[in-house]
């Protein structure tokens, strides 16, 4: 069990319907407003590149796993930073169910480097990711806040 | 081999002092939390206790008040067989400003080897944690429907 590649889970409850949630996750003009910026641009087909970029400038890219809207997305995930580089290719899987009268997201990222920098980053950029995403979803606004240095190419060390 | 914890952050639009109302006043919690009453006097030492639906499902004692930032107390589920004979875990809120925004971090600790509740809390949190987000920036609560969540200790509670 030592070995085990860790992978990181978040659940979140929306107040929306399975359609409008897909579209937010793979719109770019979407995303660009809760995901501090961030375009995410692709035709969505399976085996197809993605990318996602800030004002011009990669951030994340990878091809697209599983495509079956309006309940299962799956992509790799290469940050575009140099240290990130290193490290293995992740894997992020959406799960959209519905559970009454709101959706039921379950953002799963796996296949990560034990200790590696794409594990903490990600791991303090979902919850806020998610976060922006339900509250624009349900109130019409994304949350005024800047994302941690995660998906950002600038490092301050 | 690590030991298993549960650890869920959010992002609210809230501010401290409403999030420390929300989690400490029934008033509160019964809109978010399945009609779940918060039963204490949040001092540290006080006894603390949830009633769903007017059932005791768990009990503990307030071990931090530090409010608005840090409320931590000892959770014994008492419904289920099996998790009352297991010794308590522990829950810990941690509020922090973050810009304009309230960061919450919940983590779910200190569990007996082989607990048969982290299953059910790792179900539950994320619901209503969901639930808590969506009340202090809309102004309604999620209805999420309790059974969806498949939590076993609680099947006595939602069969009745």
């Amino acid at each position: 069990m030592s070995h085990s590649v860790p992978s990181f889970v978040y659940t979140t409850y929306i107040e929306t319907s399975a359609e409008k949630l897909w579209h937010a996750l793979t719109d770019g003009d979407f995303t660009e407003r809760y995901w501090f910026g961030h375009r995410v641009a692709s035709d969505w087909k399976v085996g197809s590149p993605y990318k996602f970029a800030r004002q011009g400038t990669g951030s994340v890219e990878g091809k697209v796993l599983i495509s079956d809207p309006p309940k299962r997305l799956a992509y790799t995930w290469d940050p575009c930073s140099p240290d990130a580089k290193r490290e293995r290719t992740s894997r992020v899987t959406f799960d959209l169910e519905p559970r009454g009268k709101v959706i039921k997201l379950t953002v799963t990222h796996d296949n990560l480097d034990e200790g590696g920098k794409t594990l903490r980053d990600i791991s303090g950029g979902w919850p806020m990711v998610i976060a922006s995403l339900k509250s624009l979803l349900e109130t019409g606004r994304a949350l005024p806040a800047d994302l941690p240095s995660c998906a950002a190419e600038k490092t301050d060390a | 081999m690590r030991k298993p914890e549960f650890i869920y952050v959010s992002y609210i639009e809230t501010t401290p002092e409403r999030l420390w109302e929300a989690l400490t006043s029934s008033d509160f919690t019964k809109r978010y939390w399945w009609n779940t009453s918060v039963v204490s006097d949040w001092k540290v030492g006080s006894p603390f206790s949830l009633l769903l639906n007017g059932q005791t499902t768990d009990v503990g004692e307030i071990l931090e008040a530090d409010r608005p930032r840090r409320l931590s107390y000892s959770f014994h589920h008492i419904l289920n067989e099996a998790a009352r004979k297991e010794r308590p875990s522990r829950v810990t809120f941690v509020i922090e400003p973050h810009g304009k925004l309230v960061k919450l971090t919940l983590t779910h600790h200190d569990f007996a080897e082989d607990s048969v509740v982290i299953d059910g809390i790792s179900k539950g949190w994320p619901a209503i944690m969901s639930s808590l987000k969506s009340m202090l920036e809309t102004g309604a609560p999620l209805v999420i429907p309790l059974d969806a969540l498949f939590i076993a200790e609680l099947d006595e509670v939602y069969r009745s």
